[in-house]
């Protein structure tokens, strides 16, 4: 997020620039309805981020309004950037270039990662800095419902579609080994034309508690509760955008003392949890990757999540 | 004007957590009964059934016709409470008068509650006054899916629970709580605490001197298959623990916490490694002429005989006397199970 504001050597200004880059994730460890802190309900989830995932924004200020991008199909990415002039009330617009490298619509949230970026970039450009609350509520208001990259590495539980933060779980996740994965039969999905969920009083209920498993598994580093709220959403997830051989796949991580099973709760992925603290690590990862891969699955990848550096 | 974030009742339903021994979490609460009570009517005031100014009725033996009085007197709700002579004493009838609930108390000379004749007497309001509404503690879900708040507390608070021991009235607690905790731990051992000649676990009804736990209904709120293991306490050894509770660990609970604690205790001992988690139902205050109350527990027909340090398990399940503590293997099974598979421990019947 650098600007980059100089004075040519023969006093006409250059151009502004602003970079920024934003993560993409493997879907959520949870998501559901939850309470604020008045008692009232909203949608909710916690992203499981992939710091391998990034997308990077460059914004070049213009000095005319109109703002273009490449590549042209970013429109979402547009949008935001034109939010941002305008919550930073600027009428000149700006070329905007974006370089991804994450996959478009298997739940690895690349489209939000494109906004973010380009926020990040249209601030950094016009340097100002911007607060992760403020740039999850231009991120919402540019492409509806959003995830909680904004906040990078720092787990909160994040109200998709109002930008808000329900509940700031005080740190980061746990170091964690994921092995990702997708069903063969998973095609791209477009996560705007999914219907939103509805709850149930039991499901309500029960969100609670996974909300209080990630809140310790955040608080004490504990992995294990982190894996049984995520295996827990999984299967409530089932009642919406069921996966195939999930029970299957519970079963393979649990006979490989994993934390837990993971979806992308409006994508294709899924992902098997280890402590990364854990005994014959790649030796249980490799083997749960065969046993997918036996299983159907198809795109098998090891993600190292807070790791610190740690080898394995 | 001032915002609060949490409103009084949110906050006053919430437990305080002990840690009674290292493996062994009490939550304990002043008034655990205002968690369901609240619930109930947020829900039945989200779905309409419940109207501003429309009376509440009730059956109650105690705290949660208190919890209700509290949230109608702050919510401007008309309450009718009905309880047997047996259950109400003259100081917790003063509070509830004091909170504008009006009370019926049936005459109960039989000394087990009365429970039927007592519904008995709310239908009869009802039809009465067709328009009020009726929480249904025993039968109502919402009374168990509203410990889900005490499950997400305890989980915020030490994470895994291996062990959950709690005593069992109308079956919210123990089974809500236990359902919410065993979805993300399946090997979660839920142990009932109940005392002698309450029928929910097979007793025949009888009269019982401890009282807030036991029934002489099975409630709808009982999941008997969600049960691992039954204990049956009598009053003298919960009486006991609720002082032992007081004079070691300066915790002031209800001889039903006793109940729930005794059993935690000995769970934690018998399983060591495991995380037991106790629920302890509501502060001392209401027993300090008879629980906390040296000459009152003296008068008792043999009070001094020593107390068991552990359960006797039973094979066939029966009543003991107010001295006697038992646990049976329930192991998940249904009432009609068990009274069969009884039935056929004792032969045939005739």
């Amino acid at each position: 997020m650098a600007a980059v504001s100089k004075t040519a050597p023969f006093g006409k200004p250059l151009p502004r620039i602003g970079v920024g880059a934003a993560n993409g994730h493997h879907g959520e460890l949870l998501q559901g309805v939850f309470e604020d802190r008045n008692g009232e309900l909203h949608r909710g989830l916690v992203t499981l981020p992939l710091a391998k995932l990034v997308s990077k924004a460059t914004f070049t200020c213009a000095a005319t309004r109109d703002l273009t991008v490449r590549p042209g199909d970013k429109v979402k990415a547009a949008l935001a950037a034109r939010k941002t002039l305008n919550h930073l009330n600027v009428a000149e617009g700006g070329f905007l270039n974006i370089e991804s490298g994450i996959p478009i619509g298997h739940g690895y949230g690349s489209s939000t990662a494109d906004v973010v970026a380009s926020i990040r970039a249209v601030a950094a450009a016009h340097v100002v800095q911007l607060q992760p609350s403020r740039v999850s509520q231009l991120a919402v208001a540019a492409e509806r419902a959003s995830d909680a990259i904004a906040f990078d590495g720092h787990a909160v539980l994040f109200a998709q579609r109002e930008g808000t933060v329900l509940e700031d779980f005080g740190g980061s996740l746990p170091p964690l080994l994921l092995v990702g994965f997708k069903s063969t039969e998973g095609q791209p999905i477009n996560t705007l034309h999914l219907p939103p969920a509805r709850y149930d009083s039991v499901e309500i209920q029960q969100f609670r508690v996974l909300r209080a498993l990630v809140a310790h598994a955040v608080r004490y580093q504990d992995p294990n509760c982190l894996g049984r709220a995520a295996t827990a959403s999984a299967l409530l997830s089932q009642r919406r955008l069921p996966k195939q051989h999930l029970e299957r796949v519970i079963d393979i991580a649990e006979g490989a003392g994993a934390c837990g099973v993971q979806v992308a709760h409006s994508g294709s992925l899924l992902g098997i949890l280890f402590d990364h603290a854990g005994k014959n690590l790649r030796q249980r990862a490799e083997s749960v990757a065969a046993s997918v891969q036996r299983c159907g699955f198809c795109d098998v990848e090891f993600h190292q999540i807070n790791d610190d550096g740690a080898t394995w | 004007m001032v915002a609060l974030d949490d409103d009084y009742f949110r906050a006053l339903e919430l437990p305080r957590m002990a840690a009674l021994s290292p493996d062994l979490i009490a939550a304990a609460f002043p008034l655990m009964k205002l968690m369901p009570a609240r619930y109930i009517l947020d829900r039945a005031v989200a779905d309409g059934a419940l109207e501003a100014g429309m009376r509440i009725v009730e059956t109650t033996s105690g705290t949660f016709g208190m919890a209700l009085a509290l949230l109608a007197a702050a919510r401007g709700y008309r309450l009718t409470l009905v309880s047997a002579s047996s259950l109400v004493d003259t100081k917790f009838k003063a509070r509830l008068d004091g909170l504008g609930a009006q009370m019926i108390i049936t005459e109960d000379h039989a000394g087990n509650g009365d429970q039927l004749t007592r519904l008995k007497r709310l239908e009869h309001i009802r039809r009465e006054e067709p328009d009020c509404f009726w929480p249904r503690q025993y039968d109502n879900l919402g009374n168990s899916l509203a410990y889900a708040r005490l499950a997400e507390l305890l989980v915020r608070t030490v994470g895994q629970i291996d062990c959950l021991v709690g005593c069992v009235g109308s079956g919210g607690s123990l089974c809500g709580t236990g359902t919410f905790l065993r979805a993300v731990f399946p090997h979660l051992l839920v142990i009932a605490v109940d005392t002698h000649r309450s029928i929910l676990f097979g007793h025949p009804a009888g009269k019982r001197l401890l009282r807030g736990l036991g029934n002489s209904i099975v409630p709808g709120n009982l999941r008997h298959d969600l049960i691992d293991e039954v204990h049956w306490v009598g009053a003298y050894p919960a009486f006991r623990e609720a002082r032992r509770l007081l004079r070691e660990h300066g915790i002031f609970q209800g001889p039903t916490s006793g109940a729930a604690a005794l059993v935690g205790r000995w769970v934690a001992s018998t399983r060591p490694g495991a995380r037991v988690a106790v629920i302890m139902a509501d502060d001392g205050h209401r027993y300090t002429e008879t629980v906390f109350d040296d000459a009152w527990l003296g008068s008792l027909p043999g009070w001094s005989c020593s107390p068991p340090s552990e359960p006797r398990e039973l094979m066939v399940i029966e009543p003991g006397s107010e001295a006697d503590w038992m646990r049976f293997k329930w192991a998940r099974r249904n009432l009609d199970q068990i009274v069969h598979d009884g039935l056929k421990n004792e032969g045939p019947s005739p």
